[in-house]
């Protein structure tokens, strides 16, 4: 079966610095959930931006679905990056685009869903993640617990088959966590994996969270704690 | 001895060469910097054209920021348009065709209206309300996605910044331009014909009146000044877009915006005289 994500001996000194020599070597397999603590917030969505190809490395190789990014032509990278639904640590939304908008846009430019499916498909995530409907207004129209929730959205939306989640549930843990850990649940029962990449204790320490590898992230390197 | 003296003398010789070698330098890096700024602009501009031939290019969020795009630049240029070619109708038509009257040089209104209307003053000063009413969001919507990070989250999603935000600005840049020109055009001949009608500073229909502009026209006019339109559409929203994505964390939006709108007015200058050349 075709491994999700594979990161081999990769050396990216531009994320670790002069102190991250060592390789690392990750695999997420089909099914699998890799749970990541990381303090700093720079380094969680570098990690993200390393999985997409979207950094750079000195050495090794990282594939997604068996796919090296650093061989794949542009438009063909950015078709692949298509089937990664990400919650962004970093300001992740185009305010001249209504909240609507940009929840779809990712899926109505890779694929040639109707539009109204598509709707009815992010108003069905949005209820799950506990917002009434699909949000109508502008973004700056909503509460951070709505933008958390509609990172979620747009990241869950169209069967993405790797979903990073980088510092998903901040400030807003009980009230989204059992509804993500559902969703994360049907995407591994579908072939998909996940990579959730945390700074919160909260997360980190709940041993109950169905994690297939604990890793930690800092500016040494990527260490496999369990 | 003698060697010292050859060194103290070379001494004024090496510090001038340095001087002039630093002088040197710097013309050449700011000659640089500014040519960068035009190849890359005119490789933009090539590349929004080409793109637009591409099918695949038009994804349903590349057309709804044409559609978007398309209707500021025409809701917010079509008023200042028709009151600045009103005041043009006064100012320029007007007075033409009533000094060429005291003159009784009443035939050669249309060929000076055709020079000066068609070929300069319409482009100019359509260039420079698109780049007011346009160019401004441009710089404001695109200099803040780059300067808080946001262009992030379009290349993460597998987002071509290039497809998404610059290729249906350009274009709906082009057509505006295109049509708030000929808009303009025709108002500015409607309110001069109106005021020398009401004035006296002509005799004869409005139908004689525009044959003749018509007839001054040649036919170079009706290729230059659609291409002359569009491309300043064009380049005047690549301008401001590359402007805006090629700013800094430091930039303020006050800054961005000057930068912009001052490449802008260069660009349309440019742009009009070279075409106006090669008519």
């Amino acid at each position: 079966m075709t491994s999700i994500l594979t990161l081999t001996n990769v050396i990216p000194t531009a994320l670790f610095g002069a102190a991250g020599r060592t390789g690392i070597d990750f695999n997420l397999e089909p099914g699998e959930l890799a749970l990541v603590n990381a303090r700093d917030l720079g380094l969680v969505g570098a990690l993200g931006d390393l999985c997409c190809g979207l950094k750079a490395i000195d050495t090794g190789t990282v594939r997604f679905l068996d796919q090296d990014w650093t061989t794949q032509p542009r438009d063909r990278a950015d078709a692949l990056r298509g089937h990664i639904g990400r919650v962004l640590a970093h300001p992740a939304w185009l305010d001249f685009l209504s909240a609507a908008e940009n929840i779809l846009l990712g899926r109505l430019y890779h694929t040639r869903r109707a539009t109204e499916t598509l709707r009815t498909e992010a108003a069905e995530l949005a209820r799950h993640f506990g917002m009434p409907g699909l949000p109508t207004g502008q973004i700056s129209d909503l509460s951070p617990d709505d933008l958390t929730r509609a990172g979620l959205v747009r990241a869950f939306l169209g069967a993405p088959r790797l979903v990073i989640l980088e510092s998903p549930v901040q400030g807003a843990f009980s009230a989204i966590v059992p509804a993500l850990l559902n969703r994360l649940a049907m995407l591994r029962d579908s072939g998909g994996a996940a990579l959730w990449v945390t700074r919160s204790r909260l997360v980190w320490d709940n041993r109950t969270l169905p994690a297939s590898h604990r890793w930690r992230l800092d500016h040494t390197g990527l260490t496999r704690i369990g | 001895m003698s060697r010292a003296g050859t060194e103290e003398s070379a001494l004024p010789t090496h510090a001038a060469w340095r001087w002039f070698r630093l002088g040197l330098a710097w013309l050449g890096r700011s000659t640089r910097r500014r040519l960068h700024f035009a190849l890359t602009l005119a490789s933009l501009s090539g590349g929004v054209i080409l793109e637009a031939f591409r099918w695949h290019g038009w994804r349903r969020p590349v057309r709804s920021e044409f559609w978007r795009s398309l209707r500021i630049a025409l809701a917010g240029g079509l008023i200042a348009t028709t009151f600045v070619a009103g005041l043009i109708g006064i100012g320029m038509v007007f007075q033409a065709l009533y000094w060429l009257r005291i003159a009784g040089q009443e035939d050669i209104a249309g060929t000076i209206l055709v020079t000066v209307l068609l070929r300069e003053v319409t482009p100019l000063l359509i260039g420079v309300i698109l780049l007011g009413r346009s160019g401004t969001v441009i710089l404001s919507e695109l200099g803040h996605l780059r300067i808080s990070g946001q262009s992030r989250a379009v290349r993460a999603q597998g987002l071509d910044p290039f497809l998404l935000l610059v290729m249906p600005r350009g274009i709906a840049g082009a057509f505006a331009a295109y049509t708030l020109g000929v808009v303009f055009l025709l108002v500015a001949l409607l309110i001069g014909f109106a005021t020398a009608s009401l004035l006296g500073g002509l005799s004869g229909s409005l139908w004689a009146f525009l044959d003749r502009f018509l007839r001054a026209t040649a036919p170079i006019d009706f290729i230059i000044f659609p291409v002359k339109m569009l491309m300043i559409g064009l380049t005047v929203t690549t301008t401001t877009a590359l402007t805006a994505l090629s700013a800094h964390e430091s930039d303020s939006s006050g800054r961005l915006i000057a930068r912009g709108f001052m490449r802008g007015m260069l660009v349309i200058m440019v742009v009009s005289g070279l075409l106006s050349l090669a008519a």
